[in-house]
């Protein structure tokens, strides 16, 4: 089986594509973009950021772009539904629904559109997102986007402009053997300020391929929230570029219940100083799933703070990942960021690896990291289960206590808390952990 | 209630801490297990809970009837047997409302009573509450986290009062506690007192039964009872300590 081999049909599908009537530039882009694809190959074990990340479910059979013939009901999106959001958005096998969908009342300065909708009216707005399509640590499937993606969503706001209810983004998957190529854009002006929650679903053996471009304005503030939770079969893999201005926030939380393989990568940059970012997520896997988390955070200006927690509990066959690197470059002076992984390895077939790293070219700055990897303690455990608690109960019970532990994290948003609280105990209904 | 014949176990290390205890605590009495430092008190209570981390060579345990031994520590409970922990374990990120509520009703649901809704279960919670002067904010936080030490140990009689049990075995609950939190955890063990429970105290000092005063009371030394009595022996061994039992207090 040879590297090429496996490319083609993605190739085939590029030149295959309908033509569309984009912009000139798009379509350059899209060229070079699939050239990119198929000099990069697909990442090798070798490749450090990929050695832990097993990609032969992707490999295995190939993945061209859905045609968009499967429809999904109200039904179908109902259950992962976020109760507070204002706006709503439905993309099914990657293409916009709709029917599915309610935009709702926007202020003036607000964009908020499925892609293929501003590709039509408004492509100047898209046109950053494609910007570095190459120059993101030479990911091929951020390139592989750049040229097949037919959709996704753009939330773009200009200066001081501020949403007060919630975005909701609802991803539905459902066509086998097919791929949808998302591309996402959330362009915050200076001084604006919005919560989009992401929601990532489905039923069948589809790979989605998401990458999200987020540019955080000078004194902005964004929440960005994520719920990923896919079938046994499904491939789930997302990239989000983050870059941060001048006082800007960011904050995102990724509750990732698995698929067959999954993988979130998030680069944030700092570009101007006082800016802060928190990542938070858990990832929850059982069963055979692999699920990874990688970050980069790139602090290229001063006086910046990283506030970073993961957490994986792993049973079953299950793989947890976790990647981390805190850059810290030599004008980034007085650079404030810590990082930690905490990790539930339940049974002896499940595996966690974890690679939390620093790397710090500047003399004053304050970091921390750190990690660990446990079992569920047996002290509790056993109080618990004196106190008439069955034993299945009382681990779901601790299981359940370490993962809402960074839940606890996002300040200020009762709801959203609550939300990520109903999905995690849903998920721990599902099965013996 | 509880039998107890020629129980001998031993801890992980293969040491052997109890060699041959004997003991018949009969429904309605209160029992008092005395001793010095090392004698076995707290493996009794662990074999009897269910504790991982012993392993019982010989002897029977009876329990209404049942072989206890042959329980899990869960199914103990929900037969009616509770431990009052030594050293109550902190669980962070377990609310305590949340917690009580599922021993409660796991419990319940064990004695063919039905689950308590949420108004139920508040107000059985607030009378008990009530007994032991504990705070109703104590309740929202992770089970025993941030309590002081009396508090936890005021919080375990608590959960016995909601849990109400057949079988209390309440380890070293006296310890540690300054004479208000001793009187508190008193009274809500005298609360407890009835014709139908039994109530097993394993203690080193005798305080605890001038406010709890037993039916029985026996000496525990080197793994095996030693001398058993009325409240007397109690009083007995206050006055001349455990020296005369073969271990150093």
């Amino acid at each position: 089986m040879s590297a090429f081999a496996d490319l083609e049909p993605y190739v085939e599908a590029f030149k295959a594509r309908p033509e569309a009537a984009e912009p000139a530039w798009l379509a350059r882009r899209r060229e070079g973009a699939i050239r990119r694809f198929s000099e990069l190959g697909w990442p090798s074990r070798k490749q450090e950021a990929w050695r832990f990340t097993d990609l032969r479910p992707l490999q295995r059979v190939s993945f061209p772009p859905a045609a968009g013939a499967c429809r999904a009901s109200a039904a179908d999106v109902s259950p992962w539904r976020y109760p507070a959001a204002g706006h709503r958005l439905v993309l099914v096998d990657g293409a916009f629904a709709p029917e599915l969908s309610v935009i709702g009342d926007l202020p003036k300065g607000a964009w908020l559109a499925s892609a293929a909708e501003t590709l039509r009216r408004r492509p100047d707005l898209l046109e950053p997102a494609l910007r570095e399509t190459d120059t993101i640590g030479a990911q091929p499937f951020v390139a592989l986007n750049a040229a097949l993606f037919a959709d996704g969503f753009v939330l773009a706001l200009e200066p001081g402009v501020a949403l007060d209810r919630t975005i909701e983004i609802i991803h539905l998957g459902r066509a086998a053997e097919r791929s949808s190529q998302l591309r996402n854009l959330i362009q915050l002006g200076a001084g604006s300020r919005a919560t989009l929650i992401e929601t990532y679903a489905g039923e069948g053996a589809y790979w989605t391929n998401a990458v999200g471009v987020v540019a955080v304005g000078a004194g902005a503030a964004l929440r960005h929230a994520k719920v990923q939770d896919e079938g046994a079969a499904a491939i789930h893999l997302a990239h989000n570029r983050v870059e941060l201005g001048r006082d800007a926030r960011y904050e995102s939380f990724v509750l990732s219940l698995g698929a067959r393989l999954s993988r979130h990568d998030v680069h944030a940059r700092f570009d101007g100083e006082g800016a802060a970012c928190g990542l938070f997520g858990a990832t929850l896997l059982r069963g055979e799933r692999e699920g990874t988390i990688a970050s980069v955070v790139d602090h290229a200006a001063p006086g910046c703070v990283t506030r970073e927690y993961f957490k994986t509990v792993a049973s079953d066959r299950a793989h947890g990942v976790f990647l981390g690197t805190i850059g810290v470059r030599p004008q980034a002076q007085r650079t404030d960021a810590n990082q930690l992984s905490k990790n539930l390895l339940l049974g002896r077939r499940a595996a966690i690896d974890t690679k939390p790293e620093l790397e710090i070219l500047a003399d004053d700055v304050k970091c921390s990291h750190g990690a660990t990897v446990g079992d569920l303690d047996d002290a509790a455990l056993f109080y618990l289960e004196s106190r008439g608690i069955p034993v299945v109960e009382a681990r779901r019970m601790l299981i359940e206590a370490f993962a809402a532990e960074v839940i606890e994290r996002i300040e200020d948003d009762v709801e959203l808390r609550a939300h990520l609280g109903r999905h995690l105990a849903r998920w721990l209904a599902g099965g013996a952990g | 209630m509880l039998e107890i014949r020629n129980l001998h176990a031993r801890i992980a290390d293969g040491r052997e801490i109890l060699k041959g205890i004997d003991l018949a605590v009969a429904a309605g009495e209160v029992h008092a297990i005395m001793g010095p430092n090392g004698s076995g008190k707290s493996t009794l209570a662990g074999v009897l809970s269910g504790r991982p981390g012993y392993e019982v060579t010989e002897g029977s345990v009876t329990y209404l009837g049942r072989d206890l031994l042959a329980l899990g520590p869960d199914e103990r409970a929900r037969a009616g047997v509770f431990l009052a922990f030594q050293y109550p374990v902190e669980i962070p990120g377990v609310n305590n409302m949340y917690f009580l509520r599922a021993a409660l009703n796991s419990v319940r649901r064990a004695r063919g009573e039905a689950d308590l809704d949420a108004g139920q279960f508040l107000k059985a919670v607030r009378a008990k509450l009530k007994l032991l002067e504990i705070g109703e904010d104590l309740l929202q936080r992770g089970v025993n986290v941030g309590f002081s030490g009396g508090e936890k140990k005021r919080n375990e009689i608590f959960q016995m009062a909601m849990l109400e049990p057949r079988l209390a075995i309440l380890d070293e609950t006296d310890s540690g506690l300054d004479i208000d939190a001793l009187r508190m955890v008193a009274r809500g063990i005298n609360a407890l007192r009835g014709p139908e429970r039994s109530i097993v105290m394993i203690t080193h000092y005798q305080r605890l039964l001038e406010h709890v005063v037993p039916d029985r009371v026996h000496v525990l030394s080197g793994g095996r009872i030693v001398k058993s009595g009325g409240k007397e022996l109690a009083l007995e061994l206050e006055l001349t300590g455990y020296g005369a039992y073969g271990d150093a207090a």
